[in-house]
This record gives C-alpha cells, structure tokens and sequence, in this order.
C-alpha cells in the first residue's frame, strides 16, 4: 500500500519515523515496519510526562505473530498519546502516518534528528 | 544447508505471499491478513501448502510390532484404513515427536510426521528397527509427495464438486485412495485447524494441477489460500499443541495432557512405559493448562507463569483468537492449578492477570462426519 508521507520525515534504522505537524513533534512507526508486522492487535504505549532517551524502549507493538519493542528514535518527552491507536491497533495497518501515529512529543535534544535517516534512504536500507 | 522449496512454492510467489524459513523450508506465512484467513478457514474453506510434513512408510511383517514399540498408543486397535493420533516417545518418555499413523493393513501403514523432525524421527525409528531385529522397510517420501490441507465446513461440498463424492468421502479421522486429476490421491479427514476437513496427499508433478484446480472450483465457496500464520492461530483456538513448543523431548504425553490418546491398558512394551504408567497412576508434577487473558496483553512463548509473585510456569504458545476476540494461551504449569484459578503472566517485566479455563477454547461450530 503506498501512503502519502508527511513533510520531513525522519526515520531510524528500527523502523521508527519522526516528523513535525503544527509545532508538534509526532512519533510514529514506519509503513514498511506496518507492513513486516502485518495484523496489529496490540499497542502498548508510556504514560504522559514519561521521558525517553534516544535509544529507550518506549513501548510495544504486537501483530498476529509476535510481539516488537519500539524504540525512541531521538530522546522525547510524552506530551500526548494516541489512545485511539490503542483502542483500535488496526489503525496503524490503515495509515501509520495519519490515525496511526504513535506519540506527540517535546524533543529534549533535537540535535539528534541529524543522526536519523530521509525517508528514501531509510526505505533503501530498509528493504 | 539450502532452503527446501515446495512443488508449490511459484504458486505463493505469484500470490505475493510472505515468505519464511519453517524447518528448513521456505513457506508461506501469510497471503492476506492472518485474521481474514482465519476466519475463512472457521465460516468458508481454506487451502494449505503442508508439503512440509514429512510422511513416512513403514511396511513388513513386523512393521505393526515396531510401532507397538514406538508409541504409548495401542496400534493394534487400529482397523485398516483408520488413523490413529501418536507420538513417538523416547526411553524417558518424553515426546520425540507426536504423529499420525495411517494404517493400510497389518504390514503397511504411514506415518506423518512434522517437518521440523523429520530428521530426529526417521533415525530413531531405523534404530528401533534395528535393535529389535524387526523386518520392516521404511521409506522416507517426504520429498516426493504433497500434502495439501483443505479446511473449513465448506471443503466437503467442494471435494464433492471436484469429483470425489460426499458420499465416498472419508469420514473422521478415516482415509482412502482416490482417483483425482487422472492421478492417484490418499485423503484423510483430518487437519490442524479445528475444523471439518481433508489432507490430500499426491505426488509432486500433481501438486500445482491440484492446488489451481481447487483455488479455481473453490472460488463459488469462499475459498482462500491460507499460510502458516492462520495455521498457529487456528490450532491454537482448538487447543492442539504444536510440536517444539508445547511438547519437547522434556515432557511426557502425560504432562501434555494428551492422557486421553494413550491406552491405559496397552501390554505390549513401549519405549517409556515406565514413566508414563506411573504418571497415569499418580499425577505428573506440571501439565498443560489453557487460559485467557482477563487484563490486556498477548502472552507469548516463553513469557513466565505467576500466583501470588511465585513462579508456578511457563507459556508454551499464546497469541490471539479472532473467533472469541480476546487473548488466549497454553502453559505448562503446577498441576495443582486447575480450571477458574486466576494466574498472572509476567509480560515486558509486568503483570497481567489471565484465568485458568476449558479447552478447547473454541467449540467445533460444524459437526464433524464421524
């Protein structure tokens, strides 16, 4: 499936994106780790005010087959979490980059995005 | 070791299946989503590439003697062209394998084993033979024929319409030769999935002529290809244990709660009698119990069992059911635990609380022809 990809995202080599919406750094998995998982069933995500540092392990997702821990591409803290992405885990199948976001975040180094990967060449090492 | 493809495989490439190394095979896990898989296999009729498996022939005039030898089941019981649910039993009597023996006649039967022991089983077997002095010829066909599942209340109505009448159709657990596609089939009524259905066994230049033949008439009956992720799902909801996880050479048919398929009262020595009579006797120190989660979380293999903070356990398979829509699981754990115990399992270094209930989780909806 081909999703319309927000401006300026970045990408780590585990598979999660970052990018910026109305002032607000939002953090998301990528499609093509959508697509490796295939059937979400399960997104279990931290509690507002949690701070992460690059690296962490901020959550998990399960799909059908197994469960993934997620890691936070760049050191965040949780300012809102998608609650619907956990009532409905199918919504990250639907599209990870619009109702199937994860976090929305506040950035404790920014300077760290430099250390993530274009979307292209993500998807390249990706694949 | 090269990856082993089956006669079906451009078939799955062509269905844009994923694809994964399964003991050593590359097969399909997934052609659509394993949820709407599954549920075609409960509601329609689902096609499998189980070519995998490995089938085995055991002929001679000691051949019934030397599966006396192998399993605590009591295969004389077993009248010809019935199958019988095994499992090959080391000395200690833990599970080598578990299996299904196909009997023709008293010097001919088959045996399907799982592909990921195929090469455990078969040398095993030869040395059993060999001790014993048994006269037997075992042949491995593994990589010769097909096996392809066909399952769901609708397969019956649609081996029907390939020609293979309702009427001359196997019953449970019961199998026969056919004539199909100008070729020489064996079907049995049996399957991994809970549901009513066949396994066809046909020799590898039929494989891709019987699949396309059954994808195509299958299409007015729902029909889907259906990978082994929907596979785990299914025989888990009907509580069937999967070898490798559920049974290991460490437990006994006892402990796997497969009692039921062992005769109680078998003479003939088996490899293992010693143990599992005593476990029958008295009861075996752990078991397999099945639960459901009462918190949100998915248990997986592995993940540790709890009551009151003491570890009771081990999940040996977990995942979800689409037919209950909640999170189920087998574990082996103490055997004073029983049905409504509350347990928690231990998931990302937290707790989750499940309950202790009846298997199977979900009940055969379709009457199965017995």
């Amino acid at each position: 499936m081909e999703f319309e990809l927000p401006e300026n995202m970045l990408c780590s080599k585990t598979h999660e994106c970052v990018y910026k919406e109305n002032d607000e750094y939002v953090i998301g998995i990528t499609d093509f780790a959508v697509e490796q998982l295939g059937d979400i069933v399960f997104v279990e995500l931290p509690e507002v005010g949690t701070e992460f540092s690059q690296g962490d392990i901020f959550g998990a997702i399960e799909s059908v087959k197994a469960a993934s821990e997620i890691y936070a591409p760049v050191s965040f803290k949780v300012k809102t979490i998608n609650e619907e992405a956990i009532e409905k885990p199918e919504l990250l199948n639907q599209n990870p980059y619009r109702d199937g976001w994860l976090i929305k975040a506040e950035l404790t180094d920014p300077s760290e995005l430099d250390t993530l990967m274009e979307y292209e060449d993500y998807k390249s090492e990706a694949n | 070791m090269e990856i082993k493809l089956t006669p079906l495989h451009d078939k799955h490439i062509e269905l844009n299946a994923k694809m994964h190394e399964f003991a050593g095979w590359d097969m399909p896990i997934q052609y659509a989503s394993i949820i709407e898989e599954h549920k075609c296999v409960r509601s329609k009729v689902g096609l499998f590439d189980v070519s995998h498996m490995g089938e085995v022939v055991i002929e001679g005039e000691d051949a019934v003697e030397l599966l006396q030898m192998l399993v605590p089941q009591d295969v004389y019981t077993l009248e010809d062209k019935q199958i019988m649910y095994g499992q090959l039993t080391n000395k200690q009597g833990g599970i080598i394998d578990d299996l299904l023996i196909y009997k023709y006649n008293d010097e001919k039967y088959l045996i399907v084993i799982n592909a990921s022991r195929v090469d455990a089983d078969i040398p095993w077997i030869r040395q059993n033979a060999k001790d014993e002095r048994f006269k037997v010829n075992i042949t491995d066909l593994t990589n010769d024929y097909s096996l392809l599942a066909l399952q769901g209340p609708n397969s019956s109505a649609l081996l029907d319409k390939i020609g293979i009448k309702t009427e001359s159709q196997p019953k449970y657990y019961c199998f026969d030769d056919y004539k199909l596609l100008d070729t020489n089939v064996m079907i049995s009524r049996t399957g991994y999935t809970g549901e009513d259905g066949f396994e066809i066994m046909i020799k590898n230049e039929f494989a891709v002529k019987l699949w396309d033949t059954l994808m195509n008439e299958g299409q007015e009956f729902g029909i889907m290809p259906i990978g082994l992720g929907a596979r785990d799902t299914l025989r888990l909801e009907a509580a069937m244990l999967l070898y490798g996880q559920d049974m290991t050479e460490e437990t006994t048919p006892i402990q796997a709660t497969l009692g039921w398929s062992v005769s109680k009262n078998k003479t003939h020595n088996y490899n293992g009698k010693d143990v599992i009579k005593a476990q029958l006797a008295s009861k075996p120190n752990k078991k397999i119990v099945g639960f459901i989660m009462e918190d949100r979380g998915i248990a997986r293999h592995g993940y540790e069992v709890f009551n009151g903070g003491n570890n009771i356990g081990v999940v040996t398979s977990g995942g979800i059911s689409p037919t209950l829509n909640a999170n189920i699981g087998l574990a082996y754990i103490d055997s004073s635990y029983t049905i409504d115990d509350e347990i928690d399992i231990k998931i990302r270094d937290k707790f989750f609380k499940a309950k202790i209930i009846k298997r199977p989780f979900v009940e055969k909806v379709n009457k199965i022809v017995r």
